[in-house]
């Protein structure tokens, strides 16, 4: 595989966690513009657990999703109860405001010859516990993909349990679900908290394949591809938030070309997408012919 | 103390811009129960004609404003056609992504129609700044205030004053009981967003002259400010609106003059962070 190649995977591998976290909330009915904020909070930690304190690469980016998840479950303390634009202008409040306090974040340690951390607007550079450690990029680039399988495949059959019900039941109708008994605002928590975690998680890989961070990272318009992957991609499937991904770094990468009109013709293919197909590609009832084509002959 | 005022001052100048963006997407809001995300970037549009037309034709102040103008609504008439009237019948948050599919788009295009990122917007500079005591009134911010007073005056003659006024805080109240009442629904929505642009337009000619130039980022600046403005006003409210725009402009410039530039924006984010963990119960629509 060229090399090229190789940190295309990984940019896509990434971001589809950031977009997978969008999607889950999108599920419970709350359109988020702040996922980017728990990007770059797991980005961070696991720099510093990694790059300050000498953790091993793979308990520093675990660590780094558990502090965003961590901080997913904090931002449910006030932000559990809004819903539709209130908790939209909410997320986005919080991502600028996350972008902004890293702007002021100095922590500097002496590491060998070298200052490492966070320094303000210069960003969080020397993150390089994925070189040092001599584990190669292409080997990187593996263990994303299995890591976003793997969570792939748990949010798929977390969607099919009773939890996965209670979330869909609370973003088609939240007093209907509690009507019936279902644990509100435990799911909401646990679903913020998740969210978080998973953003965090791709914020941690990011920050050691590029072996920096800075707090322009926080930008929220990586929050709003993140949901716009979800309508592209479709709403049927965990799949279609990574499928929007793909399109969106594949196209731009394979029309360089075409030079300043990618985002111009990308722009125009999403709106025209928007109006056939107002779901995504694989939208539900995309998704259920698919699964019984797959099934025929089963029954 | 005079500290305190002068800053009172500037902030009251620089909000009523942040009011009028407020209005425009409320307007479009109000009436559509609908997000418009590419609201900044079809200010932007206008903003880069006007500044095309200055640099051709040094001097002229009245051709570049009304070039900003029809910039703005000729690109508002765009958003409107392909993220709001073809997704009509679809769920709110379609029109919304599709918005910033447009977005993506006009903030291409401006970068592409122009010969470097920074474009220069002409300001009269030749008004003189005025001295009220140890308070000074610089022009550009007298500009700004007395400008989008103005505007707000005459938008909100037509709103409450007229019988198209009327019909647009009718169906931004019920849409079903307009259409019961006889009201077309869709047009009266074409209509408030052609307004929106407009006012957009104006905001955009009056920040511009303030700021005497602009970049492709002013898209994301005057979206972020004008939705700021109308949810500090609790969103779907016109007076709510102006008032959130001042507050919002009064903060950024205390904060600004008390603690310096890196709090500033710090500070306002937190106010509509506060603003929504206080009042979730607000009747702010459902935006999904």
């Amino acid at each position: 595989m060229s090399d090229y190649f190789v940190s295309l995977l990984i940019r896509i591998g990434i971001e589809a966690f950031v977009a997978l976290s969008a999607y889950l909330l999108l599920l419970m009915g709350r359109m988020s513009f702040g996922q980017q904020g728990f990007f770059v909070i797991g980005a961070y930690a696991a720099g510093l657990a990694t790059a300050l304190y000498g953790m091993p690469l793979l308990p520093g980016v675990a660590l780094g999703a558990l502090v965003a998840a961590l901080g997913g479950a904090l931002f449910a303390g006030p932000m559990a109860a809004p819903r539709g634009l209130a908790f939209a202008a909410g997320s986005l409040a919080f991502g600028e405001l996350v972008r902004v306090a890293l702007l002021d974040l100095y922590f500097q340690g002496q590491v060998g010859p070298d200052l490492i951390g966070p320094a303000g607007p210069d960003g969080f550079r020397g993150i390089r516990a994925l070189f040092t450690s001599g584990v190669s990029v292409t080997t990187y680039a593996v263990g994303i993909w299995l890591a976003l399988g793997v969570t792939l495949l748990a949010t798929a059959f977390f969607l099919r349990s009773r939890w996965g019900e209670a979330l869909r039941m609370i973003g088609e109708d939240e007093e209907a679900a509690a009507t019936v008994g279902l644990p509100v605002r435990r799911v909401k928590v646990s679903a913020l908290a998740g969210a978080g975690g998973l953003a965090g998680l791709g914020g941690g890989l990011f920050a050691h394949y590029a072996t920096y961070v800075e707090p322009g990272h926080a930008d929220v318009m990586l929050g709003v591809h993140s949901l716009a992957y979800a309508f592209i991609g479709g709403l049927g499937t965990p799949l279609g938030p990574i499928i929007g991904v793909a399109l969106d770094i594949g196209f731009l990468e394979s029309f360089r070309f075409l030079a300043g009109y990618r985002m111009i013709i990308f722009g125009g293919l999403v709106m025209g997408l928007l109006i056939v197909r107002p779901r995504g590609l694989l939208d539900e009832v995309a998704v259920h012919r698919l699964s019984r084509f797959l099934m025929r002959g089963r029954r | 103390m005079v500290d305190f005022l002068q800053a009172l001052v500037d902030g009251v100048m620089l909000g009523a811009t942040y009011s009028l963006l407020g209005l425009g997407f409320t307007l479009i809001f109000g009436v559509l129960r609908r997000l418009n995300l590419a609201f900044g970037p079809t200010i932007l549009v206008g903003i880069y004609a006007g500044s095309h037309l200055s640099l051709a034709w040094p001097g002229a102040l009245v051709p570049v404003v009304a070039v900003t103008v029809a910039g703005a609504l000729l690109a508002g008439v765009y958003v409107e056609r392909f993220s709001f009237r073809a997704l009509a019948r679809q769920a709110p948050v379609v029109s919304m992504i599709s918005t910033f599919a447009v977005w993506m788009q006009l903030q291409e295009l401006v970068s592409l129609l122009s010969p470097s990122r920074t474009m220069p917007y002409p300001s009269p500079v030749w008004l003189p700044a005025v001295a009220v005591g140890p308070i000074l009134l610089r022009s550009d911010g007298l500009l700004m205030w007395s400008g989008a007073t103005l505007i707000m005056l005459a938008l909100f003659a037509l709103l409450y004053r007229t019988r198209f006024g009327t019909t647009i805080r009718a169906v931004a109240d019920s849409s079903e009981a307009a259409t019961l009442m006889g009201v077309n629904v869709a047009m009266v929505g074409a209509a408030a967003f052609l307004v929106a642009s407009a006012v957009g337009g104006l905001a955009g000619v009056l920040i511009a002259q303030s700021h005497q130039q602009v970049t492709p980022y002013f898209g994301l600046w005057a979206t972020v400010k004008g939705m700021t403005a109308m949810l500090l006003g609790g969103a779907g409210s016109l007076p709510g609106a102006v008032v959130g725009g001042l507050a919002l402009g009064v903060v950024e410039t205390q904060t600004l003059w008390h603690f310096g530039g890196q709090w500033r924006d710090l500070v306002s984010y937190a106010l509509l962070f506060l603003v929504v963990a206080l009042s979730p119960r607000t009747r702010w629509g459902s935006g999904l």
